[in-house]
């Protein structure tokens, strides 16, 4: 071959070539969503997983249309450790920068999942302008309060799932319901030392004094104990009928074990209560767990019909990922991400004014209800009708499944008892 | 009745925490900081092994006991070694191979609340009007058989009489044939074992989480410390003491202040008493 054969073959095997990147150079930048989450807890997997789904069915769609192309979603998720015992809320704000700065994240969708870590990460979010859906685990009100006081500093903070106060509402009608078929008036109540956990029992003892129930004890248990023995006999020397449970650390599987190996007469009634969340819990407790009652917060991390989208969201997740979805952060990471969309759409922007206002604007039938945001606080409206806000999700492990019990709209069953309670 | 029952389930619970941690220092003064991470590793072996592999749950149990012991000789014999009569630099080491073994375990999949070993007697028992499971009263019993064991093992055979001529005095027992770097191999496998065995213990109770291996390496150096770094006995008096205590504090001021327990033992042993109840540092004693 001649060097002016080679020289043209050359030439054209390189306008191939560069002919092949064509595609790559013209697509479209990704929108970049930051997901802080930490990772090594049901909280944070389970959240990464909902997003991730989330955003494949988006981009198998195309995209999101802005600018006159359609732009597809990467997710940049990166550990905060905030659920680890002895994590400094520091971790989370550093990981949480880098995010912003490092992993140019144009959004921020997921945690931090410990309410502390969430609340510092507030102003961080203000400084750099980056609208952020709290999807998981973070559920102290003051997140929101703290958006209603200072709207002009935090009004890039959003909550797509319930918070505290809305579960304690949730409980006490469950409570209520209780007390009228079973003449319930004793309740214990145990929690995690935990911010959040604290905070919430110390107002369920409160409110549940006010309403007429007798508070026989309130424990509170360091992170990591092991051994809950003296806390349940002190439930069943008071006559307790109800454990109102508020933990998220693994231990917590050690307490319902216990509870059921010493017979102890009281209805186990979780509010935060990871371990019994998971799909695997009675497996894991070998269906001692049974009767358990916890809060997975919103509908679609169990069973339900709550919207035409519940159960095709909840099939789709278990055909994704092998396992049904697992903790309170699944339906509404998922969710976040339709909605961020939805937003975008309508602001025809990434300008994260126009994406406040446009979230502040949101009104959408999603896996869980109505989704609208208060356009004070930035917290998701809650309901008992899923056509008039997001409805919560208390569920009861019976005969081996995760049987949805409130609310009434949207239950699967009723609130059965133990055979050591049953008179 | 429900104090001394529980109370002592619990002491026994630390005992068995404690007593591996405590026979690799009492024989060839390693403190050994990845008792915890074997704790769990043993754990993870026998779930692996029953659910993964579908062994037999007893030979899963042996297999547990047995990679442990292992991989303890094997920490001992390729990195411990090397940094042997280095006090600080045998807690760094050894707490960074904790680390490596459960940072490793989380990344290899290993995390949430569903890991869990089945009960090996189901069923609960009244003693008093007090409901027990089985599972814990044999924890109880075979805590109980285990310092007996190790009495009559240390006692009456060759190689627990090395081992405790080593405690004794390593440069008299190299004098008299003892190879001290064999003892100590020894010594770590035998205490890493001892971490599996009460992992297979007290594992079934609860879940097998990567976290609690911190939570058993600080109670185990809490029970040493105050019963005295290398006494096996004073590890056991030791953690009656907490244990009892840790009981009483959670019915007469509440269950928040349980890990304080352990803390403040510690605290004050170091002020009080340095050597623990039954320590073998007469010289930090006397310094003090």
């Amino acid at each position: 071959m001649s060097l002016r054969h080679r020289a043209i073959s050359t030439f054209l095997f390189l306008i191939g070539l560069s002919l092949l990147f064509v595609p790559a150079a013209r697509a479209a930048k990704p929108i970049v969503i930051g997901c802080p989450l930490s990772m090594a807890f049901l909280y944070g997997w389970d959240a990464e997983r909902g997003i991730t789904l989330a955003v494949e069915e988006i981009n198998a769609d195309g995209g999101v249309a802005i600018g006159g192309e359609k732009r597809p979603f990467k997710i940049e998720v990166i550990d905060t450790r905030d659920l680890e015992p002895g994590v400094p809320v520091s971790e989370a704000l550093l990981a949480m920068e880098k995010l912003i700065l490092d992993k140019k994240a144009d959004f921020i969708i997921g945690g931090p999942v410990r309410s502390e870590a969430a609340l510092a990460a507030m102003p961080l979010l203000s400084k750099y302008k980056k609208v952020s859906i709290l999807t998981t685990g973070a559920l102290t009100p003051k997140y929101t309060d703290l958006v209603a006081e200072q709207y002009d500093k935090f009004k890039y903070c959003f909550r797509i799932h319930g918070e505290a106060k809305n579960l304690v509402g949730e409980i006490f009608a469950n409570f209520t319901e209780l007390k009228e078929k079973h003449g319930f008036k004793n309740l214990f109540i145990v929690a995690q030392d935990v911010s959040h956990a604290r905070g919430a029992a110390e107002l369920v003892k409160d409110i549940a004094t006010k309403k007429g129930w007798n508070v026989t004890g309130l424990e509170i248990y360091p992170t990591g104990a092991t051994d809950f023995s003296m806390g349940l006999l002190k439930a069943k020397d008071t006559k307790a009928e109800i454990i109102n449970i508020w933990m998220d650390m693994p231990e917590s599987a050690i307490l319902l074990k216990q509870w059921h190996d010493m017979k102890i007469p009281a209805l186990p009634f979780g509010s935060t209560l990871a371990a019994a969340e998971q799909p695997g819990f009675w497996k894991a407790t070998n269906g001692k767990g049974e009767f358990t009652l916890c809060n997975v917060v919103n509908a679609g991390n169990a069973p339900s019909n709550a919207t035409p989208w519940t159960m095709k969201f909840y099939n789709a997740y278990t055909k994704r990922w092998g396992v049904e979805p697992e903790g309170l952060g699944t339906s509404s990471s998922y969710m976040a991400v339709y909605v961020l969309k939805d937003a975008i759409l309508r602001a025809g922007s990434l300008d994260s004014s126009k994406i406040v206002d446009a979230l502040e604007k949101t009104d959408i039938v999603g896996v869980y209800g109505r989704v609208r945001f208060d356009p004070k606080s930035h917290q998701i409206i809650p309901s008992t009708d899923p056509k008039e806000g997001a409805v919560g999700s208390i569920l009861q492990w019976q005969d081996g499944k995760r049987i949805v019990v409130y609310p009434k709209s949207i239950a699967m069953g009723e609130i059965l008892l133990p055979p050591w309670m049953k008179k | 009745m429900d104090i001394i029952i529980y109370g002592t389930i619990n002491s026994v619970a630390l005992a068995l925490y404690a007593l591996g941690f405590a026979l690799v220092y009492g024989i060839s003064r390693l403190p050994n900081f990845a008792h915890g991470a074997l704790y769990v590793l043993s754990g993870f072996v026998a779930w692996s092994a029953l659910n993964i592999l579908g062994i037999n749950y007893l030979l899963s149990i042996l297999l547990a006991i047995a990679v442990t012991a292992i991989v303890g000789s094997v920490i001992y014999q390729f990195f411990l070694i090397r940094i042997r009569g280095m006090e600080i630099s045998e807690i760094i080491a050894t707490y960074a191979i904790a680390l490596a073994i459960l940072e490793g375990l989380r990344w290899g999949g290993f995390k949430g609340m569903t890991y869990t070993l089945p009960p090996f007697i189901e069923g609960s028992a009244a003693i008093g009007g007090i409901s027990v499971d089985y599972q814990r009263l044999l924890t109880v019993g075979v805590g109980a058989a285990l310092v007996a064991f190790l009495w009559l093992f240390t006692h009456k055979t060759r190689i627990g009489l090395a081992l405790r001529g080593m405690a004794q005095d390593e440069r008299a027992a190299l004098m008299l044939g003892i190879d001290s770097d064999v003892m100590a191999v020894v010594a770590m496998g035998l205490g890493s074992s001892l971490a599996a065995l009460s992992a297979m213990l007290l594992l079934p109770l609860g879940n097998i989480v990567v976290e609690s291996g911190y939570n058993v390496l600080i109670l185990a150096i809490a029970v040493c410390i105050v019963g005295g770094l290398g006494s096996w006995a004073g590890a056991v008096l030791a953690a009656f003491i907490i244990g009892f205590a840790q009981i009483l504090t959670a019915v007469y001021l509440g269950s928040h202040y349980q890990m304080v327990v352990a803390l403040l033992a510690i605290i004050l042993t170091l002020i009080f008493k340095p050597s623990g109840i039954f320590g073998q540092q007469k010289e930090l004693e006397e310094r003090v």
